[in-house]
């Protein structure tokens, strides 16, 4: 109930999970001891939520033996963020310094998708680095729209993560 | 039908819903003791990092520095911990592009306040941290006289968290993104 939340504390969205409530001071006691025991110090969630996934879109953990893609559309205008952490929520090492995308940085399309590829070695475009066998990723959107559509569950569904190949 | 054990048969419901309420009890005061007996919380884990009343621009995020787990890797960060049972606390913060933030959290990581910049707001943000009404009764004191201009935010603790996040657009912004948030501020300010 503390570590992986509940229906009554979290919410999904394909593999995407977040913590309904968190950082708010009227969080439920399951997201207060989650945040607590974590040291995690996020932002109220009637601001920015922040989601997290372990695992792609058919249900596979996220590994650096596998390639993934990520098609960022359907945030409007929202300031977001991607990042990459391994399992404890470190950043994970690598030669480009690279951890994350945001909207403000990520390369677009014509049409203004933001195409992100994961992968351990180099690759065109925007390339986010893995690797280790736990991977976690942590989408973060900051907008107090799109926060109450989550708090009223009417939230837009948020990108799929594909797997393209594994070693 | 299989026949239960002769010492289950023996415990009565009485029994059986008592234990359940009870260990219902523990499981959920447990829970709650979590944020206020646990030593890894966000404020402990920063609180040597960080001199009291002081605004500090930590160091970039990077693999085995990051000062707490999952904190947004493309941005910088400046923090003061404050503590409001002496002096109050004046808040300063640039606010220069959207996504930057200002938030002010209790030692438990409740975020009280948050401010972001917006298209239609930026600029320099000024606010008084001041004790909340309740934690005020305990103080003789009334606090210092403010003016109509000013913003005073009520604090829920003596201590806590002012948090500037200020994302990054690039390695090409990041001097000028540090030399924005440096322009931030902790100060105290005596009662009157």
């Amino acid at each position: 109930m503390i570590e992986a939340g509940s229906r009554l504390s979290t919410q999904s969205s394909g593999p995407w999970t977040t913590w309904s409530a968190a950082g708010r001071p009227d969080a439920d006691p399951y997201t207060r001891a989650h945040t607590a025991r974590n040291g995690l110090l996020p932002l109220a969630s009637t601001l920015e939520i922040t989601y997290q996934a372990k695992a792609d879109s058919r249900g596979g953990r996220l590994n650096s033996g596998c390639e993934y893609t990520i098609v960022m559309e359907n945030l409007g205008a929202t300031w977001w963020s991607l990042a990459a952490f391994d399992g404890q929520g470190g950043l994970i090492q690598n030669a480009a310094e690279r951890y994350a995308f945001n909207s403000d940085n990520v390369m677009r399309e014509p049409d203004g998708r933001a195409i992100i590829t994961l992968a351990r070695d180099a690759r065109p475009g925007n390339w986010l680095p893995i690797t280790g066998s736990r991977v976690n990723l942590v989408l973060t959107v900051q907008d107090p729209a799109w926060a109450a559509a989550v708090y009223e569950g009417n939230a837009k569904p948020l990108p799929a993560i594909q797997r393209l190949a594994c070693r | 039908m299989p026949r239960l054990p002769k010492w289950l048969r023996e415990v009565g419901w009485r029994a059986v819903a008592g234990a359940l309420l009870l260990g219902g009890i523990i499981h959920i005061l447990a829970t709650m003791a979590v944020p206020i007996v646990s030593s890894g919380h966000a404020f402990a884990r920063l609180q040597d990092s960080l001199p009291i009343n002081q605004m500090v621009l930590l160091p970039p995020p990077a693999p085995g520095k990051q000062p707490l787990p999952f904190l947004l890797p493309d941005a910088l960060y400046a923090m003061c911990r404050y503590d409001i049972s002496v002096d109050l606390i004046l808040v300063n913060a640039p606010m220069t592009q959207a996504g930057w933030t200002l938030s002010l959290h209790t030692p438990q990581g409740d975020n009280f306040y948050v401010m972001p910049a917006q298209d239609s707001r930026r600029g320099a943000v000024s606010l008084t941290l001041v004790p909340s009404a309740e934690r005020l009764g305990e103080f003789a004191a009334t606090p210092r006289r403010i003016s109509a201009q000013e913003t005073q935010v009520a604090s829920p603790s003596w201590q806590g968290l002012v948090v500037v996040r200020a994302p990054l657009k690039g390695l090409a912004w990041r001097a000028e993104t540090e030399a924005a948030l440096r322009r931030a501020s902790c100060t105290p300010v005596k009662r009157s």
